[in-house]
């Protein structure tokens, strides 16, 4: 790492808030740059912040990854298709099988949990930690549409609803699955 | 002059594109060459440049691969097939219409009618 007290906290700013991967890629972009300033002669503080100038703010900067990462594009896409695949569960009227109260109870807050996540993770524009949630709601959401396909098995009778609203669930459960390794190795 | 940073990643994809056309660059290198090749009118922060590379690799436009440069990790892309027929495609179309604008602009060719 080069010993300038510029390059070096930029450095440390794009490590603390961008994933490894990024963070590389941007870091080797500003060394070449403050390398090559150097070699054309400037000081090491002229070289360090004409390299900082030429790579962007910092804040534009991650801005620029969380706007783009699949974290975010993933849960607006899981809350776009949300409403659809309840609306199927509705109209099951799942409320009427016989399962306790405190089971119910606690799939809704389950529920409402990881809509809060992909949310947080949906409107992030400056936070790239934050589109990260997905990686966590995402499975959560695979859990409870598992869950509820899994309770459907007791339900009193079989009806065109139930099987849509499965389907429904399965797919959007096989959505989930296809886009996480994205999220997980951005 | 600058030119306008909004007006310019309208068609910085395709830009980037072509900075790929003739080998893999990492991105600093990319940024470099757009700013040669404009004589450097297109003057874009690399970190503008760097989320544009991934979406278009998320596209499959460029392929990017790892190695290691003074003790660092660098990123080098290339293009892909798919990215080498997008580059025909959005300068056959850019070709298209600014010979259709140049036409348009040109004095005589909007005569007044009576």
């Amino acid at each position: 790492m080069p010993g300038n007290a510029l390059i070096s906290s930029y450095l440390r700013g794009l490590r603390r808030r961008l994933p490894a991967g990024l963070a590389d890629e941007v870091s080797d972009g500003l060394i070449e740059a403050y390398q090559q300033h150097l070699a054309s002669g400037q000081s090491a503080d002229a070289a360090a912040r004409a390299a900082v100038t030429e790579t962007g703010d910092l804040g534009q900067v991650v801005g620029e990854f969380t706007r783009q990462a699949p974290g975010r594009s993933t849960a607006r896409a899981l809350l776009a298709i949300g409403p659809v695949v309840g609306g199927c569960w509705i109209a099951t009227r799942w409320w009427a099988w016989p399962t306790p109260a405190a089971a119910r109870l606690g799939f809704t807050a389950a529920l409402l949990l990881m809509i809060s996540a992909l949310a947080i993770a949906a409107t992030s524009r400056h936070s790239y930690r934050r589109t990260r949630l997905t990686a966590a709601a995402g499975p959560g959401l695979v859990i409870l549409d598992a869950t509820v396909i899994t309770a459907a098995l007791v339900a009193p009778a079989l009806s065109w609803p139930l099987v849509i609203a499965v389907a429904a669930s399965l797919t959007r459960m096989a959505l989930t699955l296809t886009a996480l390794p994205r999220i997980t190795t951005a | 002059m600058k030119a306008e940073a909004q007006v310019l990643k309208g068609h910085l994809d395709m830009l980037l594109l072509a900075t790929l056309e003739n080998g893999p660059r990492h991105g600093y290198a990319v940024r470099e060459a757009l700013r040669a090749a404009s004589r450097s009118r297109f003057d874009l922060p690399t970190g503008t440049i760097y989320p544009a590379l991934r979406r278009l690799e998320t596209a499959g436009l460029v392929k990017g691969r790892w190695s290691a440069e003074g003790g660092r990790r660098r990123r080098t892309y290339e293009l892909t097939a798919a990215g080498r027929r997008r580059l025909a495609g959005d300068r056959a179309a850019w070709r298209d219409f600014t010979s259709v604008v140049s036409a348009i602009l040109e004095p005589a060719s909007c005569p007044a009618t009576p």
